[in-house]
């Protein structure tokens, strides 16, 4: 029955895995929502004044607001609300838009109604595809629209599939200005001709006889060579043609972004998942469709892999799974040399799969997935679930020993521990429990670990008290004599662990008579630690190595797209050369973006931006790190006078870990004071090593050239400014005349000058504009040009003007670094009134989480005690036991210095599971003392006794906690820097307060019964001398008595 | 008709129960939960947090002739695991109903 039970729960248990979804981390619910407002016609500082000043007033009120922050640019305002963790998007959506509803009335008329958009980070690229195409590409972005595009699109859970580097194909009608102005032609002139003959227009219906026939004029363009022939003017009776005039090309748009993969030019395919996809589910089919794909693509359109989100994923989730293994072994085999019976081994080792399984199922119905937290917990639950399985074993073994039979020890000998398994699994459940309570990013994080934590512990803990008992009732049997192998292998491990019983034994014996030593040296332990700490780094996140690095280079605005090409060429022909084998793909792409590429529309983009990816060789074969690569491209980078700012990040910002970044923002309403300020407080940064590069958020003011026209000039050639400007615009970026129409897609046709002549200013001030009655006035006649800047775009937080100098923290430093020493340069600097700067970014989020971390351990030290107190129905107990916890926090400390491990979330962590582990050792020591003291031993020897006697079962727990972390503290693995702090401070915490613990435990167990007995004989020699002193006078005090009540009667 | 008063450690109940069946003795009465320790070297059973096991006791009324065969029974079995503890009274029935 107890067996078919599980065997249930197995096969439901695995069902659930292969259910699971795999990712990187637990799903990240968004907390981001913007809101755009438009705002034609104004520029930035009216739109800060008139739209979101009021908005952000408004939105302001929502709740669980944490931070408003705004760009006020021109035409449009950007309101970024960031709300705390934690809370259902749709219902803050719904509060923004109420809120929205109240203020839209008081917005200035000409606003629009502002938009709402939630922001979701489930919209980074999951994966990316390179195209490389020989003579198709003039045709590429068709042939991949159709047959990559839709069928990729078409996958359940792809969101957006976008296509860069692939120009759309356009219809150009190229006009020559001055054949123009001889024909007193214009391009309107011209544009609306193009659209009144690129027509089919209905003409109704006919009958003939007994039938019905719609009637067509049907004029569209079969060829766009069709239009050469079109007349565009009839001078002196003889026809002028289109071809006279103008040139019509069948080309590819004009401006686009350009792609390069290892600097072959070709075109980029983004793929995009839709919000809570799953990432590797989606890869894989990505991948499993690609070669269908490609047998409908011409033979030289060739498709590759530049980056695959998926394959991040399961590298860090196999590592995992390595470690598990790893783990498992080493538990079991740390059984076998404790107990030294294979089928004791047997039965502690069926209870870990089993825990472990079940914990599928709560994985599954809680819509978990596979990820790095969900599977290190697996890892560290390996080493506890065995804990309980242990202590029953362990007295069933001995009751077996005394004469039982196994069915009646088993039985009996459960009873006997239940109740006491039970409770120092609820100290563990104390542990884990309040993790599920945390708020905010971290919370989100652990609020999976904590759960798991608990189900796998319940878990544990029905199978110890049910299951292991039927195993053991089954397997066990009282061994007289093992095998002669066994005999011969074992018996060494046997004599050196009564050997170590011994010597534990004299040395307890020893440290109990010395009690004022050990305190002492235990302390003076503790304070050299705490000067540990003053060593060590603390970061957010540990930054991970990672196999996608991204940059993005900023050369002077307005640097045209051949130069940007140029200089991306040269560096890419330098890193490949550089990295080699250690390069996988190196992509980048230049150029602005159109509107309708909704990915490269996310991102930043113009001719003078170059954006690279270089995706380097799985971790195994790379012969280089990571964070040496940034620092390399960085120095690159830095030794080209040409490149204005430039950002190197490992990672790309597709999963976290990447690197982590220290932002001061100064708040101020002066652009000039900020400007400077950031300038100098960059300048500085930038000096610092730990600091690998800086930049100013605030855009420095754009260059541009602006037709100023004289109004009242305009006036008299009858034009006014929007005519004057159409007529610009219609000549420089072209008017659309009409759609070409093929195959059932759309092109543009454009009219425009030709190429040649809009190169210089002077092409400009040349421009022809009619006025009213045909009159023509050239632009220099009525205007001028005039170089200005446009003023930046106007950053606010928190209802305040804010610039922004973020620092990124280079390769091998942590975060308090930077920090401390920026916080130092601006205390020194002189502030003007009104300005202030603060710190935030992710030191913000560090500062916040660490204070939740040290609240909830706090938490969960007392619940820890209450758990004990209640359980030894006794406040000194606990008290003692407590003791061990101070010196797992110097073991953590002294490891991570050691290794010269940061502190961070993932150490932290582990510093708060240690207050559960440790605290497990010293009830299982101070319970067996108890038990001694009560089957009357003296006190020093209920200690010695008790410690000598339980020193096995405590190595044995320490033990498989210890080696089940082991792999997880010297994994390489992909991602392995996430959890390896986590390792580290468990196997230093645990390793340090349990070698003290053994010591410590029992001479401060000593000193309090020390204090009790005194105190009991005080107590005693009180009740004694009163006795004697009773027996002495008795006789006065009585005759004293009857004496005073004579007196009383007489009176 | 004698009485056998039997207390043991609880892990032989069911051995007891058997032999008891075997021996051709029927009827008895069983008290699951004594407490108790031996006159010299019983451990104590308390079921209590220094002395966790317990005892049980039975009490069985047979037939004179079958007294002797129970009680080798029983010394053997005591004999086998001597650190559970199992003793044996045997006395006299004056009236039944």
């Amino acid at each position: 029955m107890t067996a078919l039970c599980f065997v249930a729960v197995v096969v439901f248990g695995l069902f659930s895995f292969s259910k699971l979804p795999i990712d990187q981390l637990p799903d990240i619910e968004s907390n981001t929502i913007m809101v755009f407002t438009y705002y034609n016609g104004a520029n930035a500082s009216d739109i800060e004044n008139n739209v979101t000043r009021p908005l952000e007033n408004t939105l302001n009120s929502c709740s669980y607001i944490k931070h408003v922050t705004s760009k006020s640019s021109e035409n449009v305002s950007v309101i970024t609300l960031e709300f705390e963790f934690g809370h259902r998007i749709e219902d803050l959506t719904n509060d923004v838009r109420d809120k929205l509803d109240m203020i839209v009335k008081s917005l200035p008329e000409d606003a629009q109604q502002p938009i709402i958009f939630k922001f979701d980070t489930n919209m980074m690229p999951i994966m990316m595809l390179s195209v490389q195409a020989g003579e198709s590409q003039s045709a590429l972005y068709k042939i991949l629209d159709e047959s990559v595009v839709n069928p990729l699109a078409r996958i359940p859970g792809v969101g957006t599939v976008s296509v860069t580097g692939a120009p759309q194909r356009e219809i150009y009608v190229y006009c020559d200005p001055a054949k123009l102005e001889a024909y007193s032609l214009t391009i309107e002139s011209i544009s609306a001709l193009i659209g009144s003959e690129n027509r089919s227009i209905p003409g109704g219906n006919i009958d003939v006889g007994n039938e019905t026939f719609a009637l067509r004029v049907d004029g569209e363009f079969r060829d766009p060579r069709d239009m050469s022939n079109l007349v565009v003017a009839s001078i002196g009776g003889r026809n002028v043609y289109l071809t006279d005039v103008a040139q019509i090309v069948d080309r590819t748009q004009e401006r686009a972004q350009e792609s390069y993969n290892n600097g072959e030019s070709g075109a980029m395919i983004i793929i995009q998942k839709q919000t809570g996809a799953n990432t590797v589910e989606i890869c894989d089919k990505v991948k499993e469709m690609i070669p269908q794909l490609e047998k409908n693509l011409p033979s030289d359109v060739k498709l590759g892999m530049i980056n695959d989100g998926s394959e991040d994923i399961l590298e860090t989730v196999n590592s995992l799974a390595e470690t598990i293994i790893y783990a498992l072994i080493f538990v079991i085999l740390v059984v076998y040399l404790f107990t030294g019976r294979w089928r004791a081994t047997l039965v502690v080792s069926i209870t870990i799969p089993l825990s472990l399984i079940a914990s599928f199922i709560y994985l599954l119905i809680t819509d978990g997935s596979l990820n790095i937290i969900s599977l290190s917990c697996l890892t560290i639950a390996i080493g506890m679930v065995v804990d309980d399985t242990i202590v029953v074993l362990e007295n069933i073994t001995t009751h077996i020993e005394r004469g039982s039979d196994p069915k009646m020890a088993a039985i009996y000998a459960t009873n006997e521990v239940a109740l006491s398994v039970m409770a120092s699994t609820l100290t563990i459940f104390a542990v884990f429990f309040p993790l599920t309570m945390i708020s905010g990013m971290t919370g989100i994080l652990f609020k999976q670990l904590g759960g798991m934590m608990c189900v796998i512990i319940a878990i544990s803990l029905i199978v110890s008290l049910t299951l292991t008992p039927m195993l053991c009732s089954r397997m066990l049997k009282l061994e007289k004599k093992g095998s002669r192998l066994h005999t011969i292998l074992y018996s060494p491990i046997q004599k050196a662990l009564d050997k170590l019983d011994v010597w534990y034994g004299r040395r307890i014996d020893h440290a109990v008579r010395h009690r004022k030593l050990v305190v002492f040296a235990c302390l003076a332990l503790f304070i050299a630690s705490l000067f540990a700490a003053k060593g060590l780094k603390s970061e957010f996140f540990p930054s991970d190595e990672q196999s996608r690095i991204s940059a993005t280079i900023y050369l002077p605005m307005n640097t045209n797209v051949d130069r940007s090409r140029n200089l991306a060429h040269e560096l890419s022909d330098l890193w490949m050369s550089r990295y080699g084998k250690d390069l996988k793909m190196c992509n980048f792409r230049v150029g602005a973006a159109d509107d309708s590429n909704t990915f490269a529309s996310m991102q930043t983009n113009g001719t003078h931006i170059i954006s690279f990816t270089l995706s380097l060789v799985e971790l195994e074969q790379r012969t280089i790190k990571s964070d040496d690569v940034v620092a390399q491209l960085r120095a690159d980078l830095n030794a080209r006078p040409e490149i204005e700012r430039f950002m190197v990040t490992a990672g790309g910002g597709m999963s976290m870990g990447g690197q982590s970044t220290a932002d001061f923002e100064i708040y101020g309403y002066d652009f000039e004071e900020t400007d400077s300020i950031a300038a100098n407080l960059m300048a500085y940064m930038k000096t610092l090593p730990g600091v690998g590069e800086a930049f100013v958020s605030r855009e420095q003011y754009q260059p541009e050239y602006q037709v100023v026209f004289d109004r009242e000039k305009l006036a008299q050639h009858g034009l006014n400014l929007s005519t004057a400007a159409t007529f610009l615009r219609n000549r420089i970026y072209g008017a659309t005349a009409s759609y070409f129409r093929e195959d059932g897609e759309e092109y543009y046709i454009k009219v425009r000058y030709a190429p040649e002549y809009r190169t210089e200013l002077e092409d400009i001030e040349n421009i022809l504009l009619y006025g009213s009655g045909n009159n023509a006035v050239r632009v220099r006649d009525i205007g001028h040009l005039e170089e200005s800047f446009t003023p930046p775009t106007i950053q606010r937080k928190d209802r305040q003007r804010v610039n922004t100098v973020s620092c990124v923290i280079a390769g091998g430093h942590a975060l308090s670094e930077v920090v401390e020493a920026g916080q130092a340069y601006i205390d020194n600097m002189d502030m003007p009134d009104g300005v202030t700067v603060q710190i935030s970014g992710d030191y913000e989020d560090q500062q916040e989480s660490f204070s939740d971390m040290g609240v909830l351990a706090l938490l969960i030290i007392l619940l820890v005690f209450i758990v004990m107190a209640a359980q030894f129905e006794s406040l000194t107990l606990p008290f003692i036991i407590m003791f061990s916890i101070p010196f797992a926090l110097s073991g953590v400390l002294i490891a991570l210095w050691l290794t010269g491990t940061s502190l961070n979330i993932m150490s932290i962590l582990g510093a708060i599971m240690l207050i559960g582990i440790v605290v497990k050792n010293g009830i299982v020591l101070i319970d067996y003392t108890r038990l001694c003291r009560e089957r009357g031993m003296s006190v020093i020897t209920a200690a010695v006794n008790g410690a000598q006697r339980r020193l096995r079962p405590v190595l044995m727990t320490t033990l498989t906690t210890i080696l089940g972390m082991v792999p997880m503290a010297l994994s390489q693995g992909q991602g392995s820097a996430m959890w390896r702090p986590l390792g580290v401070s468990v196997i230093g915490g645990l390793t340090v307060s349990t070698v003290l613990t053994l010591v410590l435990v029992p001479v401060l167990y000593c000193i309090m019964q020390g204090f009790a007995i005194k105190k009991g004989r005080k107590k005693h020699r009180k009740n004694l001398e009163l006795q004697a002193y009773w027996a002495e006078n008795k006789s006065n005090i009585m005759h004293e008595r009857v004496a005073l009540k004579k007196q009383k009667h007489n009176q | 008709m004698k009485s056998i008063l039997i207390t043991f450690d609880q892990a032989y109940s069911e051995r007891i129960i058997e032999m008891l069946t075997h021996n051709n003795c029927r009827g008895f009465s069983m008290v699951e939960q004594l407490q108790g320790r031996g006159s010299k070297t019983g451990e104590p059973h308390y079921g209590s947090h220094a002395w966790p096991s317990l005892c049980s006791g039975i009490i069985t009324v047979v037939d004179d002739d079958k007294v002797d065969a129970v009680l080798e029974e029983l010394h053997q079995m005591d004999k086998a695991t001597e650190r559970l503890g199992l003793r044996a009274f045997v006395w006299n029935i004056e009236k039944t109903i």
